[in-house]
């Protein structure tokens, strides 16, 4: 029916209690009939920060312009490999020691995305405000959340965690002010109620009586949901119930994981409802990004997968040494294999999320298409500390913009905030400079 | 602006040149061999016009001085200005590339393939003097102005060098007075702006100055030789012109005033205003508030200078020490003086 009226892009399934579910783009949200007036899908960015760098010779292809054969540490991102951006040697300089002495880890990542040289301070801590936020004031208005911080580590806000600098600078990403971080959500759970409630956690009464009853939060907005699939056509509607089935399915996780912890040791440090496993936790958290940018819930994401420093053994991969001592390396092979490994790993569950964005079909696009995901490290060489030629993999097309599947090499020392001027570009917030940038990054686009 | 704790680094020293004359490469061994007595560090080579070839030689001889990559220490590209005429390109820094070791690999490996493997020179610049102390670093200019120019004009360089900056020492012009010198020449606008606009004291070594003071070139074959068989910067003196010849050290004063300003090896203008006139033509006048000083030539000095050249040329690379006071050394092995 061409005279249909469209349904409203920022609809919710309401329910009894504090539901409120987003949803994803659905063709019933622009009828054929005013196709070309409907405004374009939105675009999304998220970083994901890996700490205490790369083994550089893993991640860095010989060669430059198409992507061909990738190298070691990405390889589990081959399938996505046209969809990608394989930057070479982006900089912070503002990482640097300049004349602050040691304390790389605690510098890089308090400047990673703010772009400026955070104040060597346990108590006075200063930064700068992160670019993501502040594209999130300018369009973080048209969605429920203006950006959502997310983590899988130690989350402490206090104290020395690398000679000097406080644990205010590895533990956050975003920052809304100079002096305010805004730190990240460790919890599923609480991401879940955050998401799919109110935008409130749940009380722990609510939460006990959803328990009690093992309701999930789509019972509460059935009603909803069957008045909205009535008025879909077939493939909205099975859309819609792949969306649904996959909130159902995070959803699970959690309780699983919930069930989990309180058999396997309840004295263990992992908060109610965080998975003990590396790779459970990050699925989870990835998942909700992705039902999250699918639903336009938010459209920045800025996730600390883990943080500077941190000594997190990889058991799973049988390595029971401390990531960041591990990085100190000093070039022995067996400790840089090791790194090699937990590098590889990190990008295995990161793949697990491009797909889960690639196959999200928005529109005539994926969701992929209309998203710019940086997945990077604050430092290139972690056992020497260096701040050049930073790893970084931008996957997605920005809306149809970057023109992916290649590895692009800049100009060495080029800033890294001359790539988030072009993505502040691309969701739409013109700014001259931003940190220590000299330009935009030329040579990304379609042409 | 945060400042050192602690410890304080020797000076930072920023050399900039278009490498079209062979006292250039001997100028960076020069400043070399001051790092190896800590009494600056190297900071930043860059290069005014855009030849690759020749910014290939000059990072060769940067990693040849560097030595392997050491722990917590990197090594800078080579800053290249993009904008002008790539020029000439002196046979003899492509020469050093064909020599061979016995296996038939090169000795010197050329890593600067395209303009990705060297860096903006104003963000080098901006970059690598934010780490330095205030009023410690050092800057020659021993070719056109153009880099310079284009860091005054560089969104907040132009107060980062008052900040950072103690003196620039220009290798170019002719004092008190002369014709048009060739880096003014080559670049006048930049040569205006820079005289007009530097915020910081500048010193002129005239070309009558390098000109008067010859680099021994007997120094190659045996200092040089016998400190290190292979050095790009000796085989690139040896390509330059049949051996065995002196050349000019226009380059070499600059960088040697620059790091020992205190030492008389030269007598010092009073202060006073150089001007560049539309021709490239450099003039000087004298004035109580003047931020600008010449260089004048003091024959009594000049076998202490060369002296100087060749013990701090010639020396072997060493490791970058962050730390420490300057390495003096003991006088029973100062360099003999040199017979040609």
């Amino acid at each position: 029916m061409i005279t249909r009226k469209a349904l409203p892009r920022r609809t919710f399934l309401r329910g009894i209690g504090t539901a409120a579910i987003g949803l994803p783009f659905l063709d019933a949200m622009a009828p054929a009939l005013r196709a070309s007036t409907v405004a374009a899908p939105p675009i999304r960015m998220a970083f994901f920060y890996l700490p205490n760098g790369m083994i550089m010779d893993a991640w860095n292809p010989d060669y430059e312009g198409k992507l061909g054969e990738l190298p070691r540490t990405l390889k589990a991102l081959a399938p996505y490999k046209d969809d990608m951006l394989l930057l070479g040697n982006l900089t912070h300089n503002t990482g640097r020691a300049l004349l602050d002495g040691a304390g790389d880890h605690g510098r890089c990542s308090g400047s990673y995305l703010t772009g400026v040289q955070v104040k060597k301070s346990l108590v006075d801590i200063r930064a700068g405000v992160s670019f993501d936020q502040l594209v999130a004031k300018e369009v973080g208005g048209q969605t429920r959340f203006p950006s959502l911080e997310l983590g899988m580590d130690d989350a402490r806000q206090a104290g020395d965690c690398d000679s000097g600098y406080s644990c205010a600078y590895t533990n956050n990403l975003a920052w809304r002010g100079e002096t305010q971080p805004l730190p990240p959500t460790l919890n599923p759970r609480l991401l879940f109620e955050r998401l799919f409630g109110a935008g409130q956690p749940m009380t722990p009464e609510e939460r006990a009586r959803q328990a009690k009853y093992r309701r999930s939060v789509l019972d509460f907005v059935t009603d909803d949901t069957h008045k909205l699939e009535t008025a879909l056509g077939p493939t909205d509607r099975r859309k819609l119930d792949e969306y649904l089935s996959a909130i159902r399915e995070v959803e699970r996780q959690i309780q699983q994981a919930e069930s989990d912890n309180r058999q396997v040791d309840p004295h263990m440090e992992k908060p109610y409802g965080v998975p003990a496993d590396f790779a459970e936790h990050f699925k989870l958290m990835s998942n909700m990004i992705a039902i999250a940018f699918q639903a336009d819930l938010t459209r920045i994401v800025t996730f600390l997968v883990t943080h500077e420093g941190t000594s997190r053994p990889y058991r799973e991969l049988e390595i029971p040494d401390g990531h960041h001592p591990l990085t100190h390396h000093r070039n022995q092979p067996e400790l840089m294999e090791k790194v090699r490994r937990i590098n590889e790993y990190h990008v295995q569950q990161f793949a697990g999320f491009v797909e889960k964005m690639k196959t999200s079909r928005e529109g005539d696009r994926s969701l992929l298409d209309n998203s710019m995901i940086v997945y990077g490290a604050g430092l290139s060489d972690g056992n020497a500390h260096l701040h050049e030629d930073l790893p970084t993999l931008v996957v997605g097309r920005g809306g149809n913009y970057f023109k992916t599947g290649r590895r692009v090499l800049v100009r060495r020392e080029t800033p890294m905030c001359n790539l988030f001027l072009t993505m502040m570009d691309r969701m739409g917030v013109r700014m001259e400079r931003f940190g220590d940038s000299t330009g935009r990054l030329n040579g990304l686009d379609l042409g | 602006m945060p400042q050192p704790r602690g410890r304080i680094a020797s000076p930072g020293a920023f050399f900039d040149s278009d490498f079209s004359t062979i006292d250039s490469a001997l100028a960076v061994s020069l400043l070399y061999g001051l790092q190896g007595k800590n009494e600056c560090r190297l900071a930043i080579i860059s290069m005014s016009r855009p030849n690759l070839a020749v910014a290939g030689f000059a990072d060769t001889v940067q990693r040849f001085y560097h030595g392997p990559a050491a722990t917590f220490a990197q090594l800078p590209p080579i800053g290249m200005s993009t904008n002008g005429a790539p020029g000439e390109t002196p046979a003899a820094f492509v020469a050093p590339f064909q020599k061979k070791q016995a296996d038939g690999t090169p000795v010197y490996k050329n890593q600067v393939r395209s303009v990705i493997d060297t860096g903006d020179p104003c963000t080098l610049i901006r970059n690598y003097l934010e780490a330095q102390a205030d009023q410690t670093a050092l800057f020659v200019l021993a070719g056109p102005a153009t880099n310079l120019a284009a860091a005054l004009a560089f969104p907040g360089l132009a107060d980062l060098i008052a900040a950072k900056v103690k003196h620039l020492v220009v290798a170019g012009g002719a004092f008190p007075a002369g014709p048009p010198e060739a880096h003014v020449k080559a670049d006048i606008a930049a040569a205006k702006k820079v005289f007009a606009e530097w915020p910081t004291p500048i010193v002129a070594s005239g070309a009558e100055v390098g000109s008067a003071l010859e680099f021994p070139g007997a120094s190659i074959e045996k200092q040089f030789a016998e400190a290190m068989p292979d050095n790009p910067v000796a085989d690139a003196y040896r390509a330059w012109q049949p051996m065995p010849y002196d050349a000019p050290s226009w380059a070499m004063t600059a960088a040697l005033y620059a790091a020992r300003p205190k030492e008389d090896y030269f007598t010092l203008s009073g202060p006073g205003m150089i001007d560049v006139d539309r021709d490239g033509r450099t003039s000087f006048t004298a004035s109580e508030k003047g931020n600008h000083r010449y260089l004048i030539v003091d024959p009594a000095q000049k076998e202490k200078i060369t002296l100087a050249y060749v013990e701090l040329a010639s020396a072997k690379p060493q490791a970058p020490r962050r730390f420490g006071p300057p390495v003096v050394p003991p006088p029973d092995v100062t360099t003999p003086p040199l017979k040609k």
